[in-house]
């Protein structure tokens, strides 16, 4: 444990019922669709039937002619602007390889055109009006295909700016290393390497992407959208549409899930400029095929990890190659990239020499973009299944190699200033590790010891056990930035506005728990909104673990800084020093036991006397990322006969520093894990040789349902974060990083092979065991 | 809205009335029952449907052994009933646990299930080797067994299917089926199910049935010749379930390969046999 | 073209016109019952689950035509004179809620469930969900609300 103390909570550490928990159980309509608006107009994208072609011509004419069309845009009527559909910080570190409409469709489903019209049906009617003439040109489908010489150039465009090297079709490119790698193999005693290899997988929120767009009573452009990024949105729209920031209005309500998925301009543009030009409102929604084919993915790679170690088992060199495949645009392709590395790496510390270097490349496939683990969900996969063929050669428990190996409090690692978002790092020192205990108490709940190397059989059933350690980061130090602001009201409740955006992730609710932490009140007295430009302070938005550890902080100075004008206001009333004064269960008492309510306060300070509005805004840009960390443990059987791999128990013990809300933070690891055993067993996008998806479709592309989870065990073990709000780090991400080299480490157990390619169909574990 | 071009839901009150609206609709007219095969594809040529739920085909009723189903019954209804839940040990109700989800299954009817011949059906692959026979109305009313409606499609060239029944057990006899998915919500990626009669120690009636292969079931009489007159032991068990295994006509498709689907021939087949031996005290 | 149907919905009448190849997801949107979410328009998802005369099924697959003289529960009808009902409140005390997107065709599928069997096991709540999918919370709390809520119900808590 730390030395810090870690104080009593009253509202921080419970697991209230989330503040917007009433209205989603009885269907209020608070998401984006559930507004009917007089006069809207459905859009409709036209797609690619081509991985890559130039149009020759596009004739809008009929199409523009039907009765109750309303507008169709096409690169011959939209702004030729690049940039990146990445929703990240400006400058981003994306590429800005896109075009609203462009002249040239680099994969099947790209962008060629769009319809607004009265009804859906008419739009889609309209769509096949749109004649257009394909120059077809050579595709490639594949990283090797699109490295070759030779390859067809992807981006050729003159105008794309940030593509590493456009003419070998590689998007960003990184090469990061810290001694002598070459020497730290010479030195070694063991050396292990292995290659592995991931699939194109979807987010599938159950809510596709979705954007209503209007202009208010200001005929100021209003985007009602399902974003992870508003204030992003904003910016890029703005640019894009040639738009001045403050004629842009962008409101996040409810949403659906995003995981990543909305992290990305990806409607907003195209409604946006329908409304503009038709004056009217303008609703997309994207059909879930449209969701698999014509949103994003995450990144597949193949990745390849040489660990070399002394024969005690200490790591001396590690060395980690990725190719990723971007798909046909480059956004957030350097970023993941890095955070292959970055979020990987670090956590073993002791070796002195590393080597981090790989590619990302583009292809005419499918975009991928940001999801969940964002590159460390496929770092750790070779990375944790090499450290288990390290174990076995050198004769060790893979929990000794592991205990012996990770980083801890009070250490550092070259690597956190080296690899960073896009750029050089932060170096950090780990203030809180509670890994060892994470390592202990779930090996002590898997059975690790009574049940590892058993391989006990229940007919053609084969059991095994497997473990992986991991971290991740709390934001992205000295880029992020957040901001709060509160002000209180007459009866002693607050509104607190935030731009953090609230995905389902529940930030909403925990920001107010912070905040009602330092206020001294209950949570019912927090109002909150968030995600409104108008309205809110900015945030970049949810991503990167960012928004309990920065956006956290923010509430918790705002709220400070609004205490101390409480104390203030108040210490007129009860003749006391301000500095004297605390704030409890809604009163401001002094030391001689006389105190005020907030409401009493309030009232005097808006009406009575000394008037002023309490209210306070603070920011908050972290200087670092605290890592959450996490031991993942799985028993799981093995079906010899027919290669099925079934999870029989799987536990997470995570340090995510103070869970500010304990049963948030179980259902975020919850949803993670059972999403990242779906990556490693069942999900997968499948294309036909002229890149094609196959199975855009929830019938098809399986995640799993309520009669495929294990039971999970998810234990919390606390640790306190100095550096972090209430001492609370981040929990969004890691949990999806586990099972897939927990898993494939657990069939190892049971019956003897490597699994290195996702996901672990019965079929290919099948081929592999016979 | 899929169906967008769907002018006209006619709701004949009798047999007659519906057969005459589907002979007078032709390629235009479609039955509604559940409707969901219906919405899922939305055949854009489609203006009229014909709703059958006026009339009385919702039931499942027995007589002397025999258990016949309405064609209008939701599988829900099927998988409460207890008739369904007597037939044959359980194995209906154990198959229909696995098809689709419970929402899915209060919405699809025996009729449209069977009529749809999706190739990945359980109903179809247990009812076929249960022997199972259909009623069908085209202005008389005849009986044949399910196997004979297929291939023909959906349309059963303008007849409207009325009932499903299935035979009497006889002692000494039993089923079982296997469902292979990739998740527990899911369509087979093979789905078999077997039928063994015993006379004294032999079995005298043998059906064996392999479908979502990925052809609609089919019977495999190789292997169903292999069992004939033979012990249901475990060596005669594997072997059939090899015969089955080479015999079956399997191709590959997204969901398996050929080498994978005959795999799981083998031990989906070997598994029902099994499940049988054991049920018939052989095992 | 349009045909005249009458269903009443949350207990409320509703006689409107509809066009016949609307599904009962549509209607029930447009007549403002938004709690009805449309997650994949196939049948694979189960976030438009709605009651159809007590059984839950998938609205986007079920002709509105076919509710004609029927009656629908949507989640907007779960609570009772301002009162949640037991799942709802089980749901939000064991933190089953995330997004909330999946969240009403997982109560009416739910619903169903405790209508016909008030004392399911864990695998009869994992079944009556399997046709709801969720990418939010992994189930885990899900099946625990329904556990919580039935066994409230068996203490006398009914809804």
């Amino acid at each position: 444990m730390t030395d810090v103390k870690r104080p009593e909570f009253a509202v921080v550490g419970k697991s209230e019922r989330k503040v917007d928990g009433v209205s989603l159980v009885t269907g209020r309509p608070k998401f984006v669709a559930d507004v009917d608006l007089p006069g809207t107009l459905h859009v409709k994208i036209l797609h690619s039937p081509h991985p890559h072609a130039r149009i020759v011509l596009i004739d809008t004419s009929k199409a523009e002619t039907l009765p109750s069309v309303a507008c169709v845009l096409s690169h011959e009527n939209t702004p030729a602007t690049r940039y990146t559909t990445a929703g990240q910080g400006y400058p981003e570190p994306s590429p800005y390889d896109a075009r609203m409409f462009d002249t040239k469709v680099r994969f099947v489903g790209d962008r060629v055109a769009a319809v607004a019209a009265e009804t859906e049906e008419i739009a889609m009617e309209a769509l096949k009006l749109i004649d257009v003439q394909y120059e077809e040109l050579p595709a490639v489908l594949s990283i090797d295909e699109a490295l070759a010489d030779g390859a067809p150039v992807i981006h050729d465009e003159a105008d794309a700016e940030g593509i590493y090297e456009a003419e070998r079709n590689i998007a960003a490119d990184v090469d990061i290393d810290v001694g002598d790698v070459a020497r730290g193999f010479a030195e070694s005693d063991v050396i292990v390497e292995t290659t592995c290899e991931t699939q194109y997988c979807q987010h599938t929120p159950i809510e596709p992407h979705v954007c209503l767009s209007y202009l208010d009573e200001d005929n100021r452009l209003v985007l009602r959208t399902s974003t992870q990024v508003p204030f992003h949105v904003r910016r890029i729209v703005a640019r894009v549409l040639d738009l001045p920031i403050h004629r842009i209005r962008v409101i996040k309500p409810r949403i659906g899930g995003g995981f990543g998925t909305k992290q990305e301009i990806l409607l907003e543009d195209v409604c946006g400029l329908m409304t503009l030009r038709t004056g009217r409102p303008a609703l997309l929604v994207l059909t879930r095929q449209e969701e698999f084919v014509s949103s994003r993915t995450r990144h597949p790679m193949r990745i390849c990890v040489k660990l070399g170690a002394k024969k005690d088992g200490t790591l001396h060199a590690i060395e980690m190659e990725a190719l990723s495949n971007t798909g046909a645009y480059g956004t957030h392709g350097l970023t993941v990239l890095s955070n292959v590395g970055s979020k990987t790496l670090p956590i073993y510390n002791k070796a002195a020499n590393v080597h981090f270097f790989g590619k990302a490349v583009y292809t005419n496939l499918p975009v991928a973009g940001a999801y969940r683990g964002y590159g460390a969900t496929q770092g750790y996969f070779p990375l944790e299944v090499a450290m288990d063929e390290l174990a076995e050669k050198l004769g060790l428990d893979p929990i000794e190699l592991r205990q012996h190996n990770h980083i801890k409090t009070g250490e550092t690692s070259p690597i956190f200033e080296k690899l960073g978002e896009g750029r050089e790092g932060v170096s950090q020192t780990i203030k809180s590790c509670e890994l060892e205990h994470c390592i202990e108490i779930g090996a002590q709940r898997i059975g690790w010891a009574e049940k590892r190397g058993k391989r006990a059989r229940d007919g053609p059933w084969v059991h095994g056990l497997g473990m992986s350690i991991h971290m991740q980061g709390s934001g992205i130090p000295l880029i992020d930035m957040a901001a709060a602001t509160i002000k209180m009201n007459e009866d002693g409740s607050f509104n607190l506005l935030v731009g953090a955006t609230d995905l389902g992730t529940g930030s909403d609710t925990i920001l107010g728990q912070i905040a009602a932490e330092v206020l001294g009140v209950p949570l019912s007295k927090m109002i909150v909104t968030s995600s409104d430009t108008d309205i809110t302070p900015f945030d970049t938005g949810a991503y990167a673990s960012s928004t309990t550890y920065v956006s956290g902080m923010a509430v918790q100075r705002a709220a400070e800084q609004v205490c101390d004008q409480i104390r203030q206001a108040a210490s007129k009333m009860l003749d006391a020093e301000p500095a004297s004064l605390m704030l409890s269960e809604e009163r401001v008492n002094a030391s001689n036991g006389e105190s005020v309510s907030l409401a009493e306060v309030c009232q005097r300070a808006m009406y009575g006397a000394d008037q002023f509005q309490i209210a306070a805004t603070a920011s908050c840009v972290p200087e670092e990322s605290p890592p959450p960390f996490m031991a993942s443990f799985a028993e799981v059987a093995v079906d010899t006969e027919t290669g099925i791999v079934k999870v029989l128990n799987y536990v997470a013990a995570v340090d995510c520093g103070v869970a500010i809300n304990p049963k948030m933070a179980q259902g975020q690891m919850e949803g993670a894990i059972v999403n990242g055993i779906g990556y490693a067993l069942t999900e997968e996008m499948l294309f036909s040789s002229r890149g094609r998806v196959r199975n855009p479709t929830l019938f098809d592309y399986k995640i799993l349902g309520s009669l495929d989870v294990p039971p999970i065990e998810v234990i919390l073990v606390e640790s306190y974060e100095p550096t972090g709000p209430m001492g609370a780090k981040s929990i969004g991400e890691i949990g999806i990083n586990a099972p897939i080299p927990t898993i494939a480490n657990a069939v190892h157990d049971a019956v003897g092979i490597r699994l290195t390619k996702t996901p672990f169909t019965p079929e290919r574990v099948f081929a592999r065991c016979t | 809205m899929p169906l967008v071009n769907v002018r006209d839901i006619l709701r004949p009150g009798t047999l007659e009335e519906a057969h005459r609206f589907l002979r007078q609709g032709g390629e235009n007219a479609r039955l509604l029952s559940g409707g969901i095969e219906l919405i899922r594809y939305a055949p854009s040529q489609v203006t009229m449907l014909i709703d059958l739920s006026a009339l009385p085909l919702s039931y499942v009723k027995e007589s002397e052994g025999c258990v016949a189903i309405g064609a209008t019954t939701t599988l829900r209804e099927v998988l409460e009933n207890p008739l369904t839940a007597g037939y044959l040990g359980s194995v209906i109700t154990g198959m229909l646990r696995q098809v689709a989800s419970p929402l899915l299954r209060n919405l699809a009817t025996m009729g449209g299930t069977l009529v749809s011949a999706n190739p990945w059906s359980d109903v179809i692959t247990l009812f076929l080797v249960l022997d199972a026979r259909v009623t069908l109305f085209d202005g008389t009313e005849r009986s044949i067994p399910l196997s004979e409606l297929y291939p023909t499609g959906r349309r059963l060239q303008g007849a409207i299917l009325t009932e499903v029944g299935l035979p009497a057990p006889s002692p000494g006899s039993a089923a079982a089926f296997r469902k292979f998915s990739r998740t527990g919500f899911d369509v087979a990626v093979l789905n078999c199910a077997c039928f063994v009669q015993m006379g004294e120690d032999r079995c005298e009636q043998v059906r064996i049935v392999a479908g979502g292969t990925p052809r609609l079931a089919a019977r495999l009489p190789q292997a169903e010749e292999a069992l004939i007159g033979a012990e249901l032991t475990e060596p005669i068990i594997d072997q059939v379930a090899q015969v089955a295994s080479d015999s079956a006509e399997v191709r590959e498709d997204r969901r398996a390969s050929v080498e994978y689907r005959k795999q799981l021939v083998y031990v989906g087949v070997k598994r029902c046999l099994k499940e049988i031996a054991d049920r018939l005290g052989k095992g | 073209m349009t045909m005249k149907i009458t269903v009443t919905v949350n207990a409320s009448r509703h006689d409107v016109e509809i066009d016949p190849g609307e599904t009962l997801l549509e209607l029930l949107r447009r007549l403002g019952y938004k709690g009805v979410k449309k997650g994949c328009g196939t049948g694979d998802c189960g976030a438009c689950a709605v009651l159809l005369d007590g059984r839950a099924i998938n609205s986007c697959l079920c002709l509105a035509a076919k509710a004609d003289g029927r009656e629908v529960v949507t989640v907007e009808g779960l609570e009772k004179d301002g009162r949640l009902h037991v799942l709802q409140r089980a749901f939000l005390d064991e933190g089953a809620v995330q997004c909330g997107y999946c969240t009403p065709g997982m109560l009416i599928a739910a619903a169903d469930l405790l209508i016909h069997n008030s004392n399911p096991t864990e695998e009869e709540i994992k079944e009556a969900i399997s046709g709801n999918l969720c990418r939010c919370t992994g189930y885990v709390k899900e099946i625990a609300a329904i556990k919580t809520a039935t066994a409230r119900m068996r203490e006398g808590d009914n809804d």
